[in-house]
């Protein structure tokens, strides 16, 4: 089976979803079973111990067949960040953690500095570590050598549906990875998460393009058959691309063979 | 008076929404709507972050013209004791409340910095966010905040126009119009997560106005980039004083001005509270406003002890319950979220006291 293998777990869905920005949790719910995934990521500031019905965490939960991520999205630093990771682990039971650290609240661009520390800390306490980082080669091995689960760079700016601008570093880190490279954040149209798929991405994880849809089920279900089309493309070997035409009927035949 | 700083009448900050601003036909407004709406759906999905006040003391040192508890009013005063505070914020949790700013008057021997400081102490254990608004402090005690739990900080100028300023506020330490500007930085400068701005609408000019909140906080952004910026837009109400805005504020002109800043500032929080009407409310979430008060008491005690509160300081005009609102935010399929913040980020977001690297 094409499974991906994250750590000491294997999925046969490589698509991760995003719990954010839905307008209800029933919609969330929803667009996860449609997905096909059986990954999502979910942000500790939306765990509600106290109102059930404020809580994300508690219905993915009760929900079967799904993996939880939880994140640290809200952290500045590597210390909230390992903060964060461990009360989320003790709370959701999940080996994962995805390390999100986004000093500017604004733009929510990750803070490589400090994703660095959390993940050497994290990933030497036995977490999966999934961290969020701007497409950069050398972060991404950096990352790898601490021990990260995977990397997780963005296509584009978080919740800007820019697709893949950052096309160029992420084949440099594609071919340079031997840990599983996701594609993180950006993503608008399913069309850019099977792009990312046929580049040779391992999985993609997408958030706003669900959850803001004008029907969230159908677009997860989308992108989640886009997502295998990607990768069986990626499989069956693409061909390359050409700066000329190329005849099917070459046109130095008559010239005989060596 | 110490001269302006040169961001406060530097117009190339505030270039781009200008147009925006100008009274257009209605398609032109519609057209800033879908705009506005795109944005806000892009950027901050379909939630809405829910927040509620609780007053803390409404004895206060100066007498802003236009304040219900400006120093001269003859209402009773009155600041909660802790074991009160703990009433009030078991109130406020029981209808859901997650995220609470605390609020007192300009700073007073009664409700002073100890006194807040405690009580962001008190509400920190039981509420995952806190804000304040309350009076302008040093860096060090903004650090002193931060370090209890606080995370943000609310603090308008109420007019950018120092003129104007010095005029409606007669007297008292808020007399200073750059003391009071130059305090989101040391709040910022304290390592305090988020500062919410605005003016107070009705007391000056508005297009001047709004210019001058664009200019702040860009040059906020600027100047400290790990600062959480947010916009609030407050509108005189009636209050004990009777005081009359000289310069009305109608609700067209707010929903330009709210569908501008999103437009200009795609990603800064934009704030409603329940000063404005259900029926703005309602058309105005998601359409821009990313924020929003809940079910909230403008009275000292108003959430666990209502007949016994005393007066408020305006009048609040949304006093639909947490479930009336919500349900109104559903019907738009819109997500009321009480709780969008951990603790486990509290504390201040700058190592030392001193400007942000």
């Amino acid at each position: 089976m094409d499974s991906l293998k994250l750590g000491p777990y294997e999925f046969s869905s490589r698509l991760i979803l995003g719990t954010g920005k839905f307008s209800s949790t029933r919609r969330m719910l929803d667009a996860i079973k449609a997905s096909g995934t059986q990954l999502v990521t979910v942000a500790l500031r939306r765990f509600n111990r106290e109102q059930a019905e404020d809580d994300l965490l508690g219905p993915l939960s009760e929900m079967g067949g799904i993996t939880l991520m939880p994140n640290t999205s809200g952290a500045a630093t590597a210390k909230e960040a390992v903060r964060a990771a461990h009360i989320s682990r003790e709370l959701s039971g999940s080996p994962f953690v995805k390390v999100e650290i986004h000093p500017n609240p604004h733009h929510l661009m990750p803070d490589p500095i400090e994703t660095w520390e959390a993940c050497r800390i994290l990933a030497g306490e036995g977490f999966l570590v999934m961290p969020y980082i701007p497409a950069d080669p050398v972060l991404a091995r950096r990352l790898e050598e601490v021990g990260c689960t995977s990397i997780m760079p963005l296509g584009s700016a978080i919740g800007s549906g820019q697709g893949l601008s950052t096309a160029g570093m992420l084949k440099i880190i594609i071919r340079e990875s031997s840990i599983p490279v996701i594609v993180d954040a950006g993503l608008r149209a399913p069309s850019e998460a099977c792009a990312a798929m046929e580049m040779g991405c391992e999985a993609v994880l997408v958030n706003s393009a669900v959850a803001v849809a004008g029907d969230p089920m159908a677009m997860a279900s989308a992108f989640g058959e886009a997502v295998l089309a990607g990768r069986r493309a990626w499989h069956a070997g693409i061909m390359q691309k050409s700066g000329s035409a190329v005849a099917t009927s070459p046109l130095t035949s008559f010239l005989g063979t060596d | 008076m110490n001269s302006l700083p040169a961001w406060l009448t530097d117009r190339r900050l505030s270039a781009d929404i200008a147009p925006l601003l100008v009274q257009g036909d209605g398609a032109s407004l519609e057209r800033l709507a879908a705009e506005a709406q795109a944005i806000t759906l892009r950027r901050f999905g379909r939630i809405v972050s829910l927040y509620a006040p609780l007053y803390l003391s409404n004895f206060c040192s100066s007498g802003c013209a236009y304040c219900g508890f400006a120093s001269d009013r003859k209402t009773p005063r009155r600041r909660l004791e802790f074991d009160e505070i703990e009433k009030e914020l078991a109130a406020m949790k029981a209808i859901g409340i997650g995220d609470v700013l605390l609020l007192t008057g300009e700073r007073t021997g009664n409700a002073g910095f100890d006194y807040l400081r405690r009580a962001v102490d008190t509400a920190a254990k039981v509420m995952p966010r806190v804000a304040v608004e309350a009076f302008p402090m040093t860096v060090a005690e903004y650090r002193g905040l931060a370090e209890s739990g606080c995370t943000g900080i609310t603090i308008y100028q109420e007019t950018y126009d120092p003129d104007n300023y010095r005029e409606l506020h007669r007297w008292g330490p808020k007399r200073d119009f750059l003391e009071r500007l130059e305090t989101p930085e040391r709040a910022l400068q304290g390592g305090i997560r988020t500062v919410g701005i605005g003016a107070l609408l009705g007391l000056s000019e508005p297009v001047g106005e709004a210019l001058a909140v664009v200019r702040h906080v860009r040059h906020l952004c600027r100047t400290y980039w790990k600062a959480g910026i947010s916009v609030s837009f407050p509108r005189i109400r009636p209050q004990d004083g009777g005081y009359q805005p000289s310069h009305p504020v109608d609700d067209r002109f707010l929903a330009r001005m709210i569908f501008a800043f999103r437009i200009g500032m795609p990603d800064v929080d934009l704030v409603l509270s329940t000063r404005e009407s259900p029926r703005f409310r309602d058309g105005m979430a998601g359409l821009g406003i990313t924020r929003m008060s809940i079910a909230s008491r403008t009275t000292v005690g108003g959430y666990h002890d209502p007949e016994n509160a005393g007066t408020s300081q305006f009048e609040v005009s949304d006093n639909r319950s947490a479930q009336e609102f919500c349900s109104a935010l559903r019907s738009k399929e819109l997500e009321p979220v009480f709780k969008n913040w951990d603790p486990a980020y509290n504390g201040p977001i700058c190592k030392e006291v001193a400007p942000c690297p």
